[in-house]
């Protein structure tokens, strides 16, 4: 009974957390921007959430003579499970998540690397050609730095020596946080994350200047909201496995509760996405595609034999 | 609970392989092996290889597969293609070998129901693949390296373009 | 492991939870959607794929060139490389100082393999000769260069 409870509140949030992230990037960035951004539907603006739901919700079901309806329909859904599923083994205060799987962060990978089908499947099925340039891009793109990704986190699995959430938050007690002694992780593994979710400075997969929108040129409607949850739920992803992994999850001072230190943490990495955006512009695909196999690729391999090196000289 | 479980995503995979085997357009045919896998996956888990489950999906779902996705997706093999596999699906050459797997299956299930498999729930855990991989078996991994490192120079001088006279301009 | 059945089942009603809603949110925009009721909706460049104005020529079963492809495999060898590790370091105390060493040659020989292909252009992008056409086009292209062409130079989209 406590988990259907919990599983309720989760999806709840998490997916008015990504309609609600819409309505804050675009004012954030209006911020940052020196404009306004929607400021106009009810409070502070936030009624444009609404609005923009019941529109996208009415826009027409409609999938093109020439694409393969079947994929076409089902790629968008892939990437919305996936971040989903993956929020399953986030532990968001003591002793709550979803499940608590003694492979946590295995699964975490796992779902991240399967998110990739749905990029790949809406550029083929689309059969468009700048949606299968585009798909290509972001395939190639996501695997690259899907390599590095899991190599980052293997650091803090090492100094934990468990692959549970939990255990590596509560590791953070008598650690510290694990972003002072795994800091070349904890970069290697937030520029991962950018471009697993395919976020500015990283989005060359929709770069609309010279692939229209890249793999999703075809989509409209619902179908394309849900590419469009999945990304902002994939932010919300990133920031939370951050906030877990490297920032010590639910872990804070005594006078507010855990989860509220979870929250406040996760939203500051939010915001720090959109700042990206707003401040960083994009590189070139060869650049992007370089950076990672050269750089973050060698850098993590080192991370991981320089911290096992160190905590073997502290044990002897 | 669990019983059901496993019948469940056993079922899922036998039927989404067979699927896999059968559908003609080769995109379809690929996203049924990817459910078979993880639903292999999810029995893995639950005979208590947890490593093994989660394995299966980052490596052979999330990374095999995902090569073979991009292989379909740049040689684009369309119509053609789908015609010929229907041909060959159609065509008697599949009775020998399906005749052949029938045999293995009866002597599979005869010993099975001896009682010689039967069910094993001995739960090994990610530490302890570790721990044998980096102790008794430690030859066995770098032999591995070798072999990776191998495909490595082998599939860089196979894939890149030597021939560039024969690429037709585009 | 009675735990581990435990979280089995939540992640699986997670899973099917999940799926409903997903289901139900196409669903509804489905039935909620905006339909074209006749003739005069009707656009007959809807059933064409878009390319910005550009009527398209042939469809989109193009082939595309190598690098993509070596990089997917490059990802799978180098997936295949981080699962060893996975192993490891989840097992790092108990295997101590031999299970280090053991691991430092398995990452050496796959860095020898990394430094190996940068060495030979593998992982660049794009326009670099090397790259593109390999050891024997290049000598074709290097006694090209004595005779000036701009053919080789044609800058190609990725």
């Amino acid at each position: 009974m406590n988990t259907a409870i919990l599983i309720a509140t989760v999806l709840i949030c998490l997916l008015s957390l990504a309609a609600l992230l819409i309505w804050l990037e675009r004012r954030l960035l209006g911020i940052w921007q020196d404009r306004l951004g929607p400021n106009r539907v009810g409070f502070l603006g936030l009624g444009q959430v609404v609005a923009d739901m019941i529109k996208i919700f009415t826009k027409e079901d409609w999938i093109p003579p020439f694409a393969d309806k079947g994929i076409f329909i089902l790629a968008p859904t892939i990437v919305v499970i996936a971040m989903l599923m993956a929020f399953a083994v986030v532990p968001f205060a003591p002793d709550t998540s979803i499940s608590n799987l003694n492979i946590g962060l295995l699964f975490f990978l796992a779902m991240s690397s399967l998110a990739a089908y749905s990029v790949m499947l809406g550029g083929y099925a689309s059969n468009n050609k700048y949606a299968l340039l585009g798909s290509l891009r972001a395939a190639a793109q996501t695997v690259s730095y899907e390599v590095f990704m899991g190599l980052s986190l293997m650091g803090v699995v090492l100094l934990t020596g468990s692959f549970n959430m939990s255990d590596i938050v509560l590791a953070q007690k008598e650690h510290g946080w694990f972003v002072f002694s795994q800091f070349v992780g904890f970069i290697v593994f937030l520029v991962a994350g950018i471009a697993e979710s395919h976020r500015l400075p990283f989005d060359l997969p929709e770069a609309e200047h010279e692939i229209v929108a890249g793999f999703h040129t075809e989509y409209s409607g619902m179908k394309f909201g849900l590419f469009f949850i999945g990304e902002y739920l994939g932010v919300a992803l990133i920031s939370a496995v951050i906030t877990t992994l490297f920032f010590g999850g639910w872990l804070g001072p005594e006078f507010m509760p855990p989860l509220f230190w979870f929250c406040l943490k996760t939203f500051i990495f939010i915001c720090f996405f959109v700042l990206l955006r707003a401040a960083v512009p994009r590189p070139r695909y060869d650049q992007l595609m370089m950076f990672g196999w050269k750089v973050m690729l060698p850098i993590s391999l080192l991370n991981l034999l320089i911290t096992a090196a160190l905590t073997l000289a502290r044990a002897s | 609970m669990t019983v059901l479980l496993f019948y469940v995503a056993a079922a899922v995979a036998i039927v989404a392989t067979l699927l896999t085997i059968t559908r003609t357009n080769i995109a379809h045919a690929l996203l049924y092996l990817v459910v078979s896998l993880l639903s292999i996956a999810v029995i893995f888990y639950m005979i208590g290889a947890p490593l093994a489950g989660a394995l299966e999906v980052i490596v052979y779902a999330g990374a095999i597969m995902v090569l073979f996705v991009f292989v379909i997706m740049m040689l684009n093999a369309g119509k053609p293609t789908e015609d010929q596999e229907r041909a060959w699906l159609a065509n008697t050459s599949w009775r020998g070998p399906a005749l052949l797997c029938a045999i293995l299956l009866a002597e599979m299930l005869t010993l099975l129901s001896g009682g010689i498999g039967g069910h094993v729930s001995t739960h090994v855990s990610a530490k302890e693949v570790g721990i044998l991989l980096y102790g008794p078996y430690l030859l066995a991994v770098e032999l591995a390296s070798m072999l990776l490192l191998a495909g490595l120079i082998g599939a860089y001088h196979l894939g890149r373009e030597d021939n560039v006279e024969e690429r037709p301009k585009s | 492991m009675t735990g581990d059945s435990e979280n089995l089942a939540a992640l699986v009603i997670y899973f099917l939870v999940v799926l409903g809603l997903v289901a139900l949110i196409l669903l509804i925009s489905h039935f909620l959607g905006h339909r074209r009721q006749d003739a005069k909706d009707y656009h007959p460049a809807l059933n064409e794929p878009f390319e910005s104005g550009v009527v398209s020529v042939g469809d989109a079963r193009l082939r595309f060139s190598a690098p993509f492809f070596l990089v997917a495999i490059f990802f799978v060898i180098f997936d295949l490389e981080v699962v060893f590790l996975f192993a490891w370091v989840i097992g790092f105390e108990e295997s101590g100082m031999p299970g280090f060493i053991e691991a430092l040659v398995f990452i050496l020989i796959l860095l020898a393999g990394l430094a190996y292909l940068w060495k030979l252009g593998a992982l660049d992008w794009g326009q670099n000769p090397k790259r593109r056409l390999g050891r024997v086009a290049m000598l074709a292209a290097e006694k090209a260069a004595s005779a000036p062409t701009r053919d080789e130079n044609t800058p190609e989209t990725l």
